[in-house]
């Protein structure tokens, strides 16, 4: 790069750099959303974290977010970040920090364990930009939930309307109630 | 009449209660805040600059200031149903409140 970067927002980008790997993004999303060097940004993974960053590539795939479980999280982080964006003048990485925190807090707050990680929860984002997922609401409860862009929802029912039978029953929900239940 | 005049300084408690949690968000984080009160930047410019006076005078009303936010009934529904699997039901809920407040704001 050529132009001299201003200080300030080399500040900013280690700030933000610094946020990210907090909340356990993944090198390579720290290398998109700022304009730091991968050395750069990998002494700050290290310093932060205490160890090297997992290699290889990101998970790519659209059809994670449509399993059940990831889905009822992946849409509950998206109704929180399009809250979150919504009318403000944030940018959009700092948009999607504050809305995993908010996502983050409620999981604190209502006992349950984290589905969506960070680079999961950006790559959301990332695929709704690029129009390859989408919200729709549901025609029962009227909630949005994220669903495949391509397909027809004329009569869209969520899965949590329709539970599939053996939704939540395995790691999900009721794994985490019985181990509360064990500790009260 | 007594019974009226303790209602009234109970309304005014929680007016009070509501208007400086609600300043005291607002500057400590503003997204969040938005988010968590509900209400547009507009409002919200007007509430973060509100003085002491101001406040005690907005207070002092027979009206409450905070509303129920959730006028859904599905919402309550979901938050009051007594299940097997209760975690379910309350994600859902949280699903549609952040929802609402999407629109609403």
């Amino acid at each position: 790069m050529t132009r001299r970067r201003s200080v300030v927002d080399d500040a900013r980008e280690v700030r933000i750099a610094s946020e990210l790997v907090e909340l356990g993004a993944r090198v390579q999303v720290l290398e998109t959303e700022t304009g730091l060097s991968r050395e750069r940004l990998l002494r700050l993974y290290k310093e932060i974290r205490k160890k090297s960053p997992p290699r290889g590539m990101l998970p790519f795939s659209t059809d994670w977010f449509m399993a059940w479980l990831p889905n009822v999280h992946s849409s509950l982080f998206m109704q929180i970040y399009q809250n979150v964006i919504q009318g403000s003048e944030l940018d959009e990485i700092e948009a999607i920090i504050q809305a995993y925190r908010l996502y983050l807090e409620y999981l604190h707050t209502a006992g349950l364990t984290q589905v969506l990680s960070f680079t999961r929860a950006w790559r959301l984002v990332k695929f709704v930009d690029a129009a390859m997922l989408r919200t729709v609401p549901c025609t029962h409860c009227g909630g949005h939930f994220v669903v495949h862009t391509m397909e027809l929802y004329d009569h869209f029912v969520c899965g949590l309307c329709r539970m599939p039978s053996r939704a939540g029953q395995t790691g999900g929900f009721r794994t985490e109630r019985r181990e509360r239940a064990a500790v009260h | 009449m007594k019974k009226t005049e303790q209602l009234l300084e109970e309304i005014r408690e929680t007016n009070l209660t509501y208007l400086i949690l609600a300043q005291k968000m607002i500057r400590a984080d503003r997204v969040q805040a938005l988010f968590r009160l509900g209400v547009s930047e507009a409002v919200a410019d007007i509430l973060e600059n509100l003085s002491i006076a101001q406040i005690l005078k907005i207070a002092a009303s027979n009206m409450l200031m905070c509303g129920f936010r959730f006028s859904d009934e599905i919402v309550w529904n979901l938050l009051t149903r007594d299940s097997a699997d209760s975690n379910v039901e309350q994600v859902h809920a949280a699903i549609l409140m952040a929802g609402a407040a999407a629109e609403a704001a």
